[in-house]
């Protein structure tokens, strides 16, 4: 084919890594697993709603089936009765995935520091973004996927093909260097 | 729109308002007028053990065995028809005294009369209470519950089983007393070896 | 997750060959299921589409909020009340500071109890817009939700503006409000009063005379009256019964009985009449709103003052010896109620929300129990699901109006 580097790019034709095409279009699209845990859900919910609008803003969408979701936002308190059933969720959602965690409780517990209530979902899935607040605004939710389509953009496939453990593995070192970073906590 | 039925149209005496809390919900504040602590201390005197008045609220305590057949007195006596199961609860008195250990509350309204009343009786670990499901079919999640929570065995019950916590729990009942706030140890996620740091892992768990 | 009873052919005893006969199916329906309001999961024995058997399994937002409540001091638990029913939060609040209100014999400021009628009823619609909307998607109605919960924000505006907290407000305190009414709230609140009766037009021209809402609704769930007081139903599943019980009504609190509204009654008890109940207790509450706005004085006090009770404001603790060791001695130490036990009783938007505390004379409530309206609602949900088809199952959960934060505290 005859054609010059100049003349392709007339063409709209561009050069890229298949990961960064890929992660894109899934930056764009994540859609999240209609799951509320407590009060956190109800902003959720709001956030998705009319005024907030996150679903369209975002190219989001709430689906009702973990099979069919990128993204899970855990929202509100994950008790020890609920954290089974969340890590089942968790595992039956297809790869990529992603998991945000919403608000206080999810994060560290929350104001429950009690005998019934797990302290942080990250003790039972891996988190990606945390989002503070009791309950977070709208807002704050909207910076959390903010975040989180930055992180999707860097997506690595072939580090995934490594197995699920090994991108585990890599994602509780970037959590426990954010932590150490962050300083000893009080 | 339904009119009121005829059982419902039974005039409100009018309530002198005193003070805040004076405002005659739960009768007459004296025990010795009390219309339905006269009739319980009629016709069981062996299980009537005291009324008591507090902020207006009369608490009348029988004993555990005959809790069911005063909560049935007091729902079908003609005049006095406590007919709507409020609450039913109970109160670890490890504190405050040596025996019996709980207290089972139960809250009575009556809807036609308007007018509140709470019975009470003391139970020992151990010890059963005759379960009020046959009375009023909403005690059955509520004395659920309580055993959930405290360990009070409700003889009659239907179907009593952990309702708030996990079926396989083996850590006993959180609202004892004796229970530690924070329980006795962190959730472990089954499959990792090595759970998650605690983020706010400065308060360490006592043992069992 | 579907189980069969019936799961091989290879071994049949007796029993076994009636349940293949009859056929039955166990469903698990949550605890993630869009249309359970959160965290509920339903066990479902099915025959074919009936509901043979129906049994709610709770307890997985269980946080022991109780046993927290025996862990602090009175003033530091109004928080966690918030966070019991979060579609209502205030009201939640009103619940527990009466009850520790009637245990320390205080009472608030006049107006301050005008302004806690106000934001109990502006909760009281939030929650029922919030129920409205939830309700209506899961029977299939998209749209409704979409304008319940546009409203809704202008509620929220609302307590935003007064407590700088949209959904868990923490705004009433033992005594009355520590916060002064911004200058501009009445006239928000008016606004809204003046949108709201419209936009409930809206939502009765979309669900009201609407065949599909009426096939799904009318005739589904039906509870008799005696079995509703023998259930120990509250709030609109009692009304729409035909009961007339309203604890605003029949024990008034605050300042109900200077207000003029009505309490409307269904007629037979089913899904239906609960909906038209709970449009109609909005109307209602609007029109107590506008009452209170005209009632309610200027200015004066918002917290009561003559008490060691209640924190003692700013300006005197910076300028009396008494009232600074006053707020020393509450803040360290906190205030100690005396020796008894009260059941003071509110009406939630979910029905009768009950405060027990007994109190030890220590500053910390020796128990404090919550009587929640919808965990004693929901226990009637099997008596309503039985020969009801499996779709109904989720009009039935909506119509019970639940709050999983609620049900299990």
């Amino acid at each position: 084919m005859g054609l010059t580097a100049e003349e392709q790019l007339q063409r709209n034709i561009f050069v890229t890594s298949v990961d960064w095409v890929f992660n894109w279009a899934r930056r764009s699209s994540l859609w999240w697993l209609q799951f509320g845990l407590a009060c956190c859900a109800i902003e959720m919910i709001s956030a998705a709603m009319p005024r907030f609008d996150l679903a369209e803003r975002f190219g989001m969408l709430y689906r009702a089936s973990p099979r069919q979701a990128d993204l899970m936002i855990v929202a509100g308190t994950v008790t020890k009765k609920m954290a089974p059933v969340v890590r089942q969720l968790y595992d039956q959602m297809a790869d990529p995935k992603w998991v945000i965690s919403m608000g206080s409780c999810a994060n560290v517990g929350g104001p429950f520091d009690t005998y019934a209530v797990v302290q942080g979902v990250d003790q039972v899935i891996p988190v990606d973004i945390y989002v503070p607040g009791c309950p977070p605004l709208p807002e704050a939710l909207y910076y959390g996927v903010l975040e989180l389509q930055n992180r999707v953009i860097r997506y690595d496939s072939i580090k995934k093909k490594h197995g699920a453990d090994a991108a585990e593995a890599d994602r509780q070192a970037q959590r426990e260097a954010a932590r150490a970073a962050l300083g000893p906590r009080r | 729109m339904r009119a009121m039925t005829e059982e419902q149209q039974v005039p409100v005496p009018a309530v002198r308002k005193r003070e805040p809390w004076q405002t005659g919900y739960w009768g007459p504040t004296d025990p010795d007028e009390h219309p339905a602590v006269i009739a319980v201390r009629q016709r069981f005197p062996e299980a009537f053990e005291q009324a008591v008045n507090f902020r207006d609220e009369m608490t009348i305590r029988v004993k555990r065995e005959a809790l069911r057949e005063v909560v049935a007195f007091l729902r079908d006596h003609p005049e006095l028809r406590y007919n709507h199961l409020t609450d039913l609860t109970a109160v670890d008195m490890l504190n405050l005294r040596d025996e019996p250990r709980f207290d089972v509350v139960v809250q009575l309204y009556s809807i036609p009369r308007r007018q509140r009343l709470r019975v009470k009786c003391g139970v020992n670990d151990g010890e059963t209470v005759p379960s009020l499901v046959p009375l009023f079919a909403g005690a059955n999640w509520l004395e659920r519950e309580c055993y959930d929570m405290f360990g009070i065995v409700f003889e009659g019950h239907p179907d009593l089983r952990r309702i708030l916590l996990p079926d396989d729990w083996d850590e006993g009942h959180p609202l004892r007393k004796d229970y530690p706030l924070r329980g006795y140890r962190d959730y472990v996620q089954p499959g990792f070896e090595r759970p998650a740091p605690r983020v706010r892992g400065s308060l360490p768990r006592p043992r069992p | 997750m579907i189980d069969f009873t019936q799961p091989t052919p290879v071994l049949l005893s007796e029993e076994r060959q009636i349940t293949e006969t009859r056929r039955e199916l166990v469903l698990n329906m949550g605890p993630q299921h869009p249309s359970t309001h959160g965290v509920l999961r339903v066990r479902l024995t099915l025959e074919g589409e009936m509901v043979v058997a129906c049994d709610p399994v709770i307890g997985y937002l269980h946080r022991g909020v109780e046993k927290l409540g025996e862990s602090h001091r009175y003033a530091q638990i109004v928080p966690w009340t918030d966070r019991t029913d979060y579609v209502a939060a205030p009201s939640n609040n009103l619940g527990y500071v009466l009850a520790v209100e009637k245990l320390c014999g205080i009472e608030a400021p006049e107006r301050a109890q005008y302004w806690r009628m106000i934001m109990a009823e502006l909760a009281r619609i939030a929650s029922h817009l919030v129920w409205l909307g939830t309700h209506a998607l899961d029977i299939g109605a998209l749209s409704v939700s979409l304008y319940t919960f546009r409203d809704r924000e202008l509620i929220l505006d609302i307590f935003e503006r007064f407590c700088g907290a949209r959904l868990t407000t923490n705004m009433m305190e033992i005594g009355g409000f520590s916060r002064q009414i911004p200058p501009e709230l009445p006239e928000m609140v008016r606004d809204f009063c003046r949108y709201l009766p419209k936009a409930i037009r809206e939502y009765e021209d979309l669900l009201t005379e609407n065949p599909i809402w009426l096939a799904r609704t009318k005739g589904v769930g039906v509870v008799e009256p005696e079995v509703a007081i023998n259930y120990s139903l509250t709030g609109a599943c009692l009304r729409g019964s035909g009961v007339n019980y309203d604890v605003r009504k029949a024990m008034p609190y605050l300042l109900y009985d200077r207000i003029d509204f009505e309490v409307p009654l269904g007629t037979h008890g089913d899904v239906y009449d609960r909906y038209l109940v709970r449009v109609e207790e909005m109307r209602q509450s609007i029109r107590i709103i506008e009452q209170c706005l005209d009632q309610v004085p200027a200015d004066g006090p918002l917290m009561a003052y003559e008490s060691n009770y209640v924190i003692p404001p700013h300006e005197r603790v910076m300028t009396t010896a008494e009232d600074m060791q006053r707020h020393f001695i509450w803040v360290i130490k906190g205030f100690s109620p005396p020796k008894g036990e009260v059941y003071h009783a509110v009406e939630h938007s979910k029905g009768e929300l009950g405060y027990y505390i007994v109190s030890d004379g220590s500053p910390i409530p020796y128990r404090m129990r919550i009587r929640s309206p919808d965990f004693v609602n929901l226990q009637s949900l099997p008596y309503m699901a039985q020969g009801a088809m499996l779709a109904d199952v989720v009009a039935l959960i909506g119509t019970i109006d639940i709050v999983l934060g609620s049900v299990d505290r």
